[in-house]
């Protein structure tokens, strides 16, 4: 009969990748923390995030369109999904509800340089989070996702009356 | 069968009367026929016969003679049944001799045992015993009692050593309470050695005696221990007690039972000894836990009581008794809220040490001082207390221990110590808490056990802050020499880290001392001497404690002083700048009236006040309001100081008048301190209101993006992202509760079918 090491009993063996990987959690972790300490206290205008429930790896944040745009005073749910990798792997950004804009598609995934190719460890939540919030108001017209919306942008106008009867039937209807 | 019944009466006469050939004739023939065992059997049933139809019943008869219940009466019939006993057992003595000599009887008297019992003679006892005594009444009881007691008291009064000489011209007999002319002590003494004899020739003597002899003593060994060690702690008693007991009660068990005896005591007063040596520490354990709380409050002066006690638990099992009986004394005369705080703490620091003594392993002290410690968490300036004990000049206690260097022990922490001298390794007591480790309750002192009571050294450092903060600013002076001795233990104790902001300030009130120095030293030079002399504590304002917020608006020259001194200080550190709080400072005035002069250490919200009257001799509350800028009550309160010095009078509501001249006084210069002592510090409750707006901006955050959380969720978001880290804010659902509640009055917060919400905007 072989005892165990105490207290251990099922981890004898080491395995260095995931050691590596366990140690790159408790980093994430801790990050995430100082992160939403830094974000909740910083208290800049229209955007917020928190853990959903328990898992300090899954977010959600609330974003509100910059005054003096076509989406002032409408607020915006998104998820952040971080990836065990983080910060050196970018998290992934999504719409919860259907925003109604160039650079985000049907099922909510946004077209932001930051969040793919650009990404740098030195980015966080709160930055994301405020490039979000200026794309909101200057769309990159480029390489759109939803091309009616960037086609139909130069006329803010019509832009903001579509934008209004979008939102108050595919958010407000579901916030209620 | 004729022959047989023919022998058997021969052998009758025989023993009774007849010659020794006689009887032996009897007997040879009776061997013959093969009937020789019947002999004794034929003698104890006629004893037994005897005893049961005539002698018990003349012996309760002698007995219960009389009904009156005279005392004399009472032993003299005892010793006369007694006396008629011995009378028939002498007289069946010869014939048992006889019988027991007769060789050829020896070989059945195996088989005719009774009860174990080989000897004729002691058949005889037991008999005596099973007819005689086999139902004895309650008098017949009592008249022993009351026989042995009288004996005891002559017998403890002829060798006691006239301990109290003054009262020898008693005209009573202490021995035997009558008269001294009267005194009977000596009759006394010899009916007991007589009835003592005559017992013993019967064989009846520990029957009879044993109930009182025992019941006496253990009533002799109580009282004495309670005369000698009630109430007084400071001697130890338990060797005193021991000797008495050798000396006195021994004495008095030899006199019964031993001395040209013919049954043989020897062993059983040894093993009497044992017992009443048991008796004796029960007694005394009993008595002293009993009294254990006064011990403790006593402590270093009853450290003996203490000594004893602990030889005492050794040999007893009252291990049990004494922490429930403490444990109760200490809750109903420690733990109510008439008690103070530091009188709990003293008591606890008291029982720390005591119990320490007591049991060095500590698992009294923890079961005991359980419910002090949780007490004391309930009480909100327990650590004030411990602190004020630690640094006060009075109590030395609490610094010697401080002194003793040694790392604050966590209750995790653990050694290898013990495997080194394993051989010296003794187990827990039996009702330890199997979960502590020995070691930590072994090792701890009382400091640390102080600052356990809350668990935490953050608590109680944070807390030692707050003190040193208050003490410099109300104490205004610069002499720190004592506070960075306190520092520095304390420093070795809790580790450097913890104690980082306390070493700043106090940086601050030494830095502050050479900058005023500088300062002053400039002006001397440049030759201009102020209206005001101005001297400053600079404080590094991220590491103190916040202080308490006052508004107010000096005077002008006051005001310009102050000015003059940032200048002077920014000439000298470049770049930086003061930051005044007027009304922390402390202002040394002179009052110079019609009549006298007078000299005053005030705030200088007071100094301001009063030099108001400069200018006018009378003020309405308002006008001064508006000079001072200040708000009318706060004000008036500080009025009321100069009311009392006599220096004010309130002329008509809200209207103030100085009193220039005082009548019927002397002019001498009255010196008075500002009574009134303010913390120069923001309270507690607003420190915890700051600490609890840390979480608010957590709650936003949560019900921003979560919608909607009922108080448990929020309650645990908080414990799993908010109250991590380094310095943790610890908050419990209630407080949260209170703290919610008190959002939703503020509209800040909905709260609706369990659930709080953020209120839409607009």
């Amino acid at each position: 009969m072989t005892y165990p090491f105490p207290g251990e009993a099922g981890e004898i063996h080491f395995d260095l990748p995931t050691f590596y990987h366990k140690i790159q959690y408790l980093q994430g972790k801790t990050m995430l923390q100082q992160e939403l300490m830094t974000l909740l206290t910083s208290g800049d205008p229209g955007i917020s995030a928190f853990p959903d429930g328990d898992n300090l790896f899954k977010w959600i944040a609330t974003i509100t369109g910059p005054d003096g745009t076509v989406y002032e005073n409408l607020q915006y749910k998104l998820t952040l999904d971080f990836p065990s990798g983080y910060p050196y792997q970018a998290p992934t950004v999504k719409f919860q509800c259907p925003c109604y804009h160039p650079n985000v598609d049907h099922h909510g995934n946004i077209c932001l340089d930051i969040l793919k190719e650009k990404w740098s460890a030195l980015y966080d939540v709160r930055t994301i989070l405020l490039s979000i919030q200026s794309l909101l108001g200057e769309p990159n017209n480029d390489s759109p996702l939803n091309v009616r919306a960037a086609e139909l942008w130069s006329n803010q106008v019509a832009y903001k009356k579509l934008l209004l009867e979008k939102y108050d039937k595919e958010v407000r209807n579901k916030d209620s | 069968m004729v022959h047989m019944l023919y022998l058997i009466t021969n052998v009758r006469m025989d023993i009774i009367h007849g010659s020794e050939s006689e009887f032996q004739n009897a007997v040879d023939s009776l061997t013959q026929e093969g009937l020789a065992h019947i002999i004794e059997e034929w003698f104890l049933e006629v004893l037994q016969q005897d005893l049961r139809r005539n002698v018990a019943e003349k012996f309760w008869s002698i007995v219960n003679s009389e009904d009156n219940d005279n005392d004399t009466d009472c032993t003299d019939r005892l010793i006369e049944a007694v006396d008629y006993l011995h009378k028939v057992n002498m007289s069946y003595l010869p014939c048992i001799q006889r019988l027991e000599s007769m060789t050829q009887l020896q070989q059945y008297r195996r088989q005719a045992t009774l009860h174990k019992v080989t000897t004729l003679s002691d058949s005889m006892i037991l008999l005596v015993k099973a007819n005689i005594l086999s139902s004895v009444p309650q008098s017949f009881q009592k008249s022993v009692d009351q026989f042995y007691s009288e004996a005891f008291c002559v017998f403890h009064h002829s060798t006691s050593d006239e301990e109290d000489n003054d009262e020898e011209d008693n005209i009573t007999c202490k021995g035997c309470n009558t008269e001294n002319e009267r005194c009977r002590c000596k009759e006394i003494m010899e009916k007991f050695h007589t009835l003592n004899r005559k017992l013993d020739d019967i064989g009846i003597l520990e029957r009879i005696s044993g109930l009182s002899v025992t019941s006496i003593v253990h009533n002799r060994i109580k009282s004495q221990v309670e005369s000698m060690c009630k109430g007084n702690f400071e001697t130890s008693y338990l060797e005193s007690l021991e000797q008495w007991l050798d000396s006195k009660v021994l004495g008095w068990l030899n006199l019964v039972y031993s001395g040209n005896r013919t049954h043989i005591y020897a062993d059983c007063i040894a093993g009497f000894r044992g017992r009443l040596l048991h008796f004796l520490y029960e007694t005394f354990a009993r008595t002293q836990i009993e009294q254990l709380f006064n011990i403790i409050i006593e402590y270093p002066e009853s450290e003996p009581a203490i000594l004893d006690l602990k030889v005492c638990l050794e040999k007893t099992d009252l291990r049990t008794l004494l922490v429930t009986s403490l444990k109760s004394a200490l809750e109903t005369r420690l733990l109510h809220p008439g008690v103070n705080t530091s009188d709990i703490l003293t008591a606890y620091i008291a029982s720390i040490r005591s119990l320490r003594v007591l049991d060095p392993a500590g698992v009294i002290l923890e079961l005991v001082c359980d419910p002090v410690r949780k007490y004391l968490r309930s009480r909100d300036d327990t650590v004030r207390g411990i602190i004020n004990n630690l640094t006060d000049d009075g109590s030395n206690e609490l610094l010697d221990e401080l002194q003793k260097v040694q790392q604050l022990l966590d209750d995790s922490y653990h050694s290898d110590d013990e495997i080194d001298n394993w051989e010296k390794w003794m187990p827990d007591p039996v009702d330890a808490y199997p979960c502590t480790t020995s070691k930590s309750r072994r090792a701890s002192d009382i400091i640390s056990m102080l600052v356990n009571i809350y668990g935490s050294k953050e608590l109680f450092v944070k807390e030692y802050g707050l003190l040193l903060a208050d003490r410099i600013l109300t104490h205004f002076n610069y002499d720190i020499q004592k506070e960075i001795r306190y520092l520095e233990l304390l420093k070795l104790r809790f580790g450097e880290a913890h104690l980082h902001s306390c070493e700043v300030m106090l940086k601050d009130v030494a830095d502050s001392k050479r900058l005023n120095t500088r300062v002053m030293d400039e002006r001397r030079k440049s030759g201009i001497s102020q209206e005001i002399d101005v001297i400053s504590m600079v404080l590094s304002a991220q590491f103190w404690p916040p202080f308490r917020e006052e508004k107010i608006k000096l005077p002008q020259n006051m005001q310009d002083a102050l000015e003059e001194y940032t200048k002077k200080f920014e000439a000298l550190k470049g770049n930086r700048t003061l930051n005044w709080k007027p009304h922390l400072g402390q202002v040394n005035i002179d009052i110079e009236l019609k009549d006298r002069t007078l000299n005053f250490n005030v705030s200088p919200v007071h100094a301001a006040i009063i030099m108001q009257f400069q200018t006018q001799a009378k003020w309405t509350v308002e006008e001064l309001s508006n000079v001072l800028e200040m708000p009318a009550t706060a004000l008036r309160r500080k009025i009321a100081f100069w009311q009392t010095q006599g220096l004010l009078k309130e002329e008509t509501t809200d209207c103030f008048l100085l009193v220039e001249e005082h009548k019927g006084r002397s002019n001498d210069v009255i010196i008075a301190d500002d009574e009134e002592a303010e913390s120069a510090l923001a309270s507690a409750h607003v420190q915890r209101e700051e600490e609890l707006q840390v979480f608010w901006s957590y709650i936003v955050g949560m019900l921003t993006n979560l919608d909607c959380l009922p108080l448990e969720r929020i309650h645990s978001m908080l414990r799993m992202f908010a109250m991590q880290g380094p310095s943790v804010v610890e908050c419990t659902v209630p407080e949260l509760k209170r703290f919610l509640d008190s959002k939703v009055k503020e509209n800040k917060l909905l709260f609706s079918r369990g659930v709080y919400r953020l209120p839409k905007p607009n």
